[in-house]
């Protein structure tokens, strides 16, 4: 029997493919060959300036491109990692990383900032992700404190009181667009996940929380499979179950937080890929959580690709097309999975 | 032997002529050009701007009326005025997003932005090295000559811009002195978007509408709700019950009929005294030269007897 490729590989070798296509495929078409030429003399470093002519290219490539491909592999490398650690965590195939309120506050945040006309200086330019960040962590942790039954957060708690949050603060946003002059286009594209952004200050900016937030959850596979069979029997396999939600609800808030900051809120990233990834391998979360980052950024990567291209020059809500592309993807995968009788 | 001295002369001075022609024509060009923007940001020519790219509908109606069409190189989805606009490329604008690789790759010296765009996009294009200029949404007519005349700074147009200035406050200055003696102001409801006839989007406060409505005589019934753009109820409208309706929505093809067959709106004096107009609604709300135009056809709308010949 011919063994089946290891998950690892298929999912670099796909991760690579959806990398160079965000690089190569744009609405402006640069040949293969200044591409590569333009790649070369920069990372060889070779130091010959670039030719008059392909200065346009180089500045699309270097200050548009590259930014973008990095910004969109960490966003989705961040939702798909938080969303199976989430659907672990609360035992639940429904739960994506926006359950406990990190999207709606992150859109009440960016919706109020963007009512305000803030002066052309840094902190007013960085005003709406500052504000979309600092409301999806404030909206979490009010859900954590109000779940909190004296010591205890249960999990039932921690969904009702994320589920009624989440609903009042998109009430607010709604609310606050409404009243609001001018700004509800904008918003309304923030918040179906659309933002233009050009330069590396983004990604530089969520690259820390990013990190720290995935290397955080990567750690807590182990913990994640054991309590699988239920917190008394993690208790008695020596998993503190309070500590590791804790740990968990944090490191997944601010990967999250982070990621839909400056992008906006991309919805459906965090629920189909790491269900995919389940389908296709299995749901030991060791594997599961490394292999949904590599898969999760991949999967944003080509929508965004999409996104660009399929109504080029116009762009749309990268939002738009994970659900439009995503979903029938994710139904054909179950009914897939239905008939070989593994789910 | 006169005859080729005559020539000779007539040679050297048309020589001169054209060696000099360039010479004064370029010498305000030499020195750049500095202006503060809307946003506060010192913006350097190093002369005027020759490939320009328009971000907004009203600065590409103002570039073309102050004569700098042909610098213009690219134009936003909605600039659709004068329709040679269409046939530059397009960089995009539909949900505020904007094709930033197309705009690097058209290397304009100018990106003229405006007030519908977000200073974020400015820094977006700046980060780029592309020159931005963010010019704001006027609040008065004053306000938007000067525009003009910024723009015509920024894009050597000055003499032209003057001349479209003193004639734009003229037709203003026509329509004040009209409507000097007014007394009675029909109140007017101007609907931006009907398609829920029971809650119909309108001009509120702080809008060009309103503000041109105002001007012209009229007086907008929105002019109490909150918002440049609001939702009015039919309840307060049937209260309110405006002289006049003005469909700023015909272009979506909203028609007087279908409005008179909404239920409950025959009962509008406007309706019953068929005083339902459809209006061109560019005209009033893009800060543009065009509000003029806007101006006036209120104006007309209005008052028919006091302004109704009123160019």
């Amino acid at each position: 029997m011919k063994k089946p490729l290891p998950p690892y590989w298929i999912s670099l070798a796909l991760l690579i493919a959806a990398l160079l296509a965000s690089v190569a495929i744009g609405s402006v078409t640069i040949p293969p060959v200044v591409l590569v030429n333009l790649l070369v003399a920069r990372l060889g470093g070779s130091g010959l300036p670039t030719p008059e002519s392909l200065q346009p290219f180089s500045t699309i490539l270097f200050s548009l491109r590259l930014p973008r491909t990095a910004l969109i592999a960490l966003g989705g490398a961040a939702l798909s990692c938080s969303g199976a650690a989430y659907q672990g965590l609360f035992r639940n195939p429904l739960a994506d990383p926006y359950l406990i309120g990190v999207a709606s506050g992150a859109g009440l945040g960016a919706v109020i900032a963007m009512s305000v006309r803030w002066s052309y200086t840094a902190t007013g330019l960085l005003a709406v992700p500052l504000s979309a960040f600092a409301g999806a962590l404030l909206t979490v942790f009010i859900v954590y404190q109000l779940a909190r039954v004296r010591r205890v957060v249960p999990i039932t708690n921690l969904i009702l009181a994320g589920v009624a949050v989440s609903s009042f603060a998109t009430a607010l946003t709604s609310f606050w667009m409404i009243n609001a002059t001018g700004e509800v286009r904008r918003a309304l594209v923030w918040l179906l996940g659309g933002a233009a952004m050009s330069g590396w200050q983004p990604v530089l900016a969520v690259l820390p929380y990013i990190i720290l937030g995935t290397v955080i959850l990567l750690t807590l596979g182990h913990a994640l499979n054991v309590l699988q069979f239920g917190e008394e029997q993690a208790k008695q396999l020596g998993i503190e179950s309070d500590r590791i939600r804790l740990a968990i609800v944090i490191a997944a808030s601010l990967a999250t937080a982070a990621a839909v900051s400056f992008a906006g809120l991309i919805g459906f990233v965090g629920l189909i890929v790491p269900h995919s990834v389940r389908l296709l391998w299995g749901v030991d979360h060791r594997r599961l959580l490394p292999l949904s980052i590599l898969n999760g950024a991949a999967f944003l990567l080509l929508a965004d690709v999409l996104a660009r291209t399929i109504m080029a020059p116009q762009e749309i809500p990268v939002g738009i097309i994970t659900a439009l592309v995503g979903a029938p993807f994710f139904l054909w995968l179950l009914h897939r999975a239905k008939q070989q009788l593994l789910w | 032997m006169k005859q080729f001295r005559a020539i000779s002369i007539a040679l050297i001075v048309c020589l001169l002529l054209t060696a000099c022609a360039p010479i004064l024509t370029a010498q305000p060009a030499d020195s750049p050009i500095i202006v503060t923007d809307g946003l506060n940001r010192q913006v350097t020519l190093p002369a005027a701007a020759q490939k320009i790219v328009s971000l907004a509908p009203s600065n590409t109606e103002i570039l073309y009326a102050i004569g700098a069409g042909s610098q213009i190189i690219g134009r936003d989805d909605f600039s659709n005025f004068p329709s040679q606009a269409l046939e530059l490329p397009s960089v995009g604008g539909s949900m505020s997003n904007y094709n930033l690789e197309e705009i690097t790759r058209l290397e304009p010296d100018l990106v003229l932005a405006g007030g519908i765009n977000t200073p974020e996009q400015v820094k977006a294009l700046e980060d780029l090295g592309i020159t931005v200029f963010f010019l704001a949404n006027p609040v008065d007519l004053e306000d938007l000559f000067e525009n003009l005349q910024t723009v015509a700074l920024l894009t050597g147009q000055e003499s032209e811009a003057e001349a479209l200035v003193a004639s734009l406050r003229q037709r203003v200055n026509a329509v004040e002195s009209a409507l000097e003696g007014v007394t009675e102001r029909p109140s007017v409801f101007y609907e931006l978007d009907g398609s829920d006839p029971a809650r119909p989007w309108t001009a509120g406060p702080g809008s060009f509408t309103d503000y041109l409505i105002t001007l012209a005589g009229g007086e907008n019934i929105a002019a109490g709700l909150s918002g440049e753009w609001a939702q009015i109820s039919q309840e307060e409208l049937i209260l309110q019950d405006p002289h006049i309706i003005l469909l700023g929505d015909a272009a979506y093809g909203v028609t007087v009929e279908q409005v008179a067959a909404r239920p409950g709106w025959d009962t509008l004096q406007a309706v019953r005294q068929q005083r339902v107009y459809p209006f061109d609604d560019d005209l009033v709300s893009r800060p543009g030269p065009r509000l003029v135009d806007g101006l006036v056809a209120l104006a007309r709308i209005f008052h028919p007897d006091l302004a109704g010949d009123l160019e």
